[in-house]
């Protein structure tokens, strides 16, 4: 289990890392949200020693990570970066001998996820001949090959196209059911909802929602109505107390409730305004919950 | 074991990416053709504009006084070949063309204007030592007894511009300083870039994931400085058996004090400025910025190698101090150790200081570098470097 405790760090009067603490069991996987500047990359930078915290814990399986433990970790950086020149089986054998695995046994698993990823036929040609999709499974390979217990990726989904995204999010699942811990940062909160039981929110350095999606959902203040009506001015959901007006168009109205809303009330309005067609009542969405939390 | 086990692993690649860069095998190439044109070149034009001689023979001629006269030629700086014609006529009409230089025909020697003076008395004395070969076996002498009995008791000794003195060692142990100066710059430079490109491409962060920056920075200068050790030893290789074979000029007694400087001082000599320059590069996270950072190393080797160039004439003040000082030393010590006017002290404080100053640079400039290689965008200061660097 990776376990991060009360990290801080300040790059001058900036908090990068405010008392930032999570977890990450063996077998998770784990999306890691905030927005811009939150924190996330130096969180991740920090687990790999390429940033030190002025103060706070980093452990893995209760003991403090050092370099070696390092080597049984796997990272994937926000900034690509390879070695341009480079060829690529040759490439991937290197970041895996680094990591500590013989030359047979990394050679083997190099050819291995060359094959799984679909880039096998080109092996022996050098980094900087292939596409940015390539590119991008050749930097996936280089954080796996070694079959890391803890698996740290930062936007692994970022500029992937829909495949891609796709075979991404399989292989991510696939490593936490055998048994990796895995944590990943996104934007794309549709896909974390869809990929992960788990996440975090980082603000501002610190986390503010830790837990599974299902009861960070419900344990939501606010509810979430969404109504279609047909007929009737769009504007009937102005001035309902406890209500307002989340997105409005096309004869669907999507309206958050704090816990004074009237349900009763607004359906009152609502059939008023038209004839409804649709009325749905459900907790906020991943996107709802980060948005709350991050107070924006 | 393990950070042994990474080092040489880094060492490997940076070692393997450079051998096989087309930029490398062309540089290397191209100096190789450029020794061996510098070394061939004077003799080719030596040979075209030397003198050559061609004896022309008729009939039955002692072998033995061409073969004479082919191994005396060389001490008149001339060579000399023959050609034999069937009869006198057709000898005496190449002569008169120029075809040959002169005639030997069975009791005769045909000259004429064109014959140079030189070229006669060698025959001459040839045909003499020829015909004193065969009349000294009807005396019952041997080959070696008339050897003997000609023989003089003095040997021919020449003196003049290829004088195997002081000067020439100096003047050839510039050239080992032309060669170190080139090879420091060079092979530094690799570094630098070396260092410069994995902070810009970011590869970086995932190398340091798993190796820890001193070994990253120790393995690239293995690495770089094993490869151009390589490519000195070639080069040089290269140079010094075209030289032996030339003989172009004396080498013999500087050669092996040249050699083992210019090994020993690459060696000390690139630890501290490959140090230098990787922490340099650090600093620094675009391409065009290189030259910038690396403008203090440029400078100081530029001193050490003017010092050396001026002091092509003799021993001086200013050379003798610049020999003792590390960032100079390794231009103008190897130059005042083929010359043999290092004394033994000088040698030895030069080289503890050396040592002694490579230590520091690794320690000082391996923090440096740990502390500035993850930090990307605007140049990092040396004092934030210092302070970010880990221990």
């Amino acid at each position: 289990m990776l376990e991060l405790q009360d990290l801080h760090k300040h790059y001058g009067d900036v908090a990068a890392l405010d008392g930032c603490s999570f977890e990450v069991r063996r077998g998770q996987l784990l999306g890691f949200l905030g927005p811009n500047g939150a924190g996330k990359t130096t969180a991740m930078r920090a687990i790999f020693g390429l940033v030190r915290p002025d103060h706070g814990a980093l452990r893995w399986d209760s003991d403090t990570i050092s370099a070696e433990t390092r080597l049984r970790f796997g990272y994937m950086p926000e900034q690509r970066g390879l070695y341009p020149r480079m060829r690529i089986h040759e490439q991937l054998v290197y970041f895996g001998r680094l990591h500590g695995m013989s030359k047979t046994a990394a050679r083997h698993r190099a050819s291995e996820w060359l094959e799984r990823l679909g880039v096998a036929e080109r092996r022996d040609g050098r980094l900087e001949e292939l596409s940015h999709g390539n590119q991008q499974r050749i930097q996936l390979a280089a954080a796996l090959v070694h079959e890391p217990d803890l698996l740290v990726l930062d936007e692994p989904f970022a500029g992937l196209d829909p495949l891609g995204v796709e075979s991404m999010g399989e292989i991510l699942s696939e490593r936490a059911a055998a048994g990796a811990a895995v944590v990943f940062s996104s934007h794309q909160l549709d896909l974390v909802e869809d990929l992960c039981e788990d996440v975090v929110v980082i603000n501002e350095g610190r986390i503010v929602l830790n837990g599974p999606v299902r009861e960070l959902r419900a344990r939501s203040p606010y509810r979430y109505l969404d109504v279609e009506i047909s007929g009737g001015s769009p504007d009937w959901p102005s001035a309902i107390p406890g209500a307002e007006v989340v997105s409005i168009g096309d004869g669907r109205v999507r309206l958050r409730l704090d816990d004074t809303a009237d349900l009763g009330a607004i359906v009152a309005v609502a059939e008023k305004a038209g004839v409804v067609r649709q009325f749905s009542f459900e907790p906020p969405n991943l996107s709802e919950v980060f948005r709350e939390a991050v107070g924006r | 074991m393990r950070p042994l086990t990474s080092l040489l692993l880094v060492a490997i690649r940076d070692f393997k990416e450079r051998v096989m860069s087309r930029a490398f095998q062309f540089s290397t190439g191209l100096t190789i053709l450029l020794v061996i044109a510098v070394i061939v070149a004077p003799s080719f034009f030596d040979s075209v504009g030397g003198v050559q001689w061609t004896i022309g023979t008729v009939g039955e001629v002692d072998p033995a006084m061409v073969e004479q006269v082919t191994a005396t030629a060389p001490i008149a700086d001339v060579t000399v070949d023959s050609t034999a014609f069937d009869d006198l006529a057709a000898a005496e009409t190449a002569l008169e063309d120029g075809d040959v230089d002169i005639v030997v025909a069975p009791g005769q020697i045909v000259v004429n204007d064109a014959t140079d003076p030189t070229l006669m008395a060698l025959v001459d004395a040839s045909l003499m030592a020829a015909g004193a070969l065969d009349r000294a076996a009807t005396l019952g002498l041997s080959p070696g007894d008339l050897a003997d009995l000609l023989t003089g008791d003095y040997e021919i000794r020449k003196i003049g511009a290829d004088g195997t003195g002081e000067a020439s060692n100096r003047a050839f142990a510039f050239g080992a300083t032309v060669f170190l100066f080139i090879s420091i710059i060079t092979y530094g430079q690799w570094i630098l870039i070396g260092v410069i490109e994995e902070k810009t491409n970011r590869v970086v962060e995932v190398v340091l994931g798993a190796v820890r920056p001193h070994t990253l920075l120790a393995g690239k200068i293995l690495g770089i400085g094993v490869l151009g050790l390589a490519q000195l030893i070639v080069v040089g290789g290269i140079a010094l058996v075209g030289l032996r074979i030339q003989d172009a000029f004396d080498v013999p007694t500087a050669t092996a004090a040249i050699a083992l400087a210019v090994f020993v001082w690459f060696v000390l000599g690139f630890a501290f400025y490959a140090t230098a320059y990787a922490a340099a590069g650090s600093l620094v996270s675009r391409q065009e910025e290189a030259q910038n950072v690396a403008f203090p190393m440029t400078i100081l080797l530029m001193i050490g190698y003017f010092v050396a160039s001026f002091s092509l004439a003799g021993e001086n003040t200013v050379l003798r101090i610049a020999s003792l000082l590390p960032p100079f030393a390794p231009m103008t010590m190897p130059m005042r150790m083929a010359s043999g006017e290092a004394s033994v002290w000088e040698l030895t404080l030069s080289l503890t200081l050396m040592v002694c100053a490579v230590y520091l640079l690794i320690r000082l400039a391996g923090k440096i570098y740990s502390g500035a290689l993850l930090r990307s965008g605007a140049k990092v200061k040396l004092r934030d470097a210092w302070r970010a660097a880990e221990g």
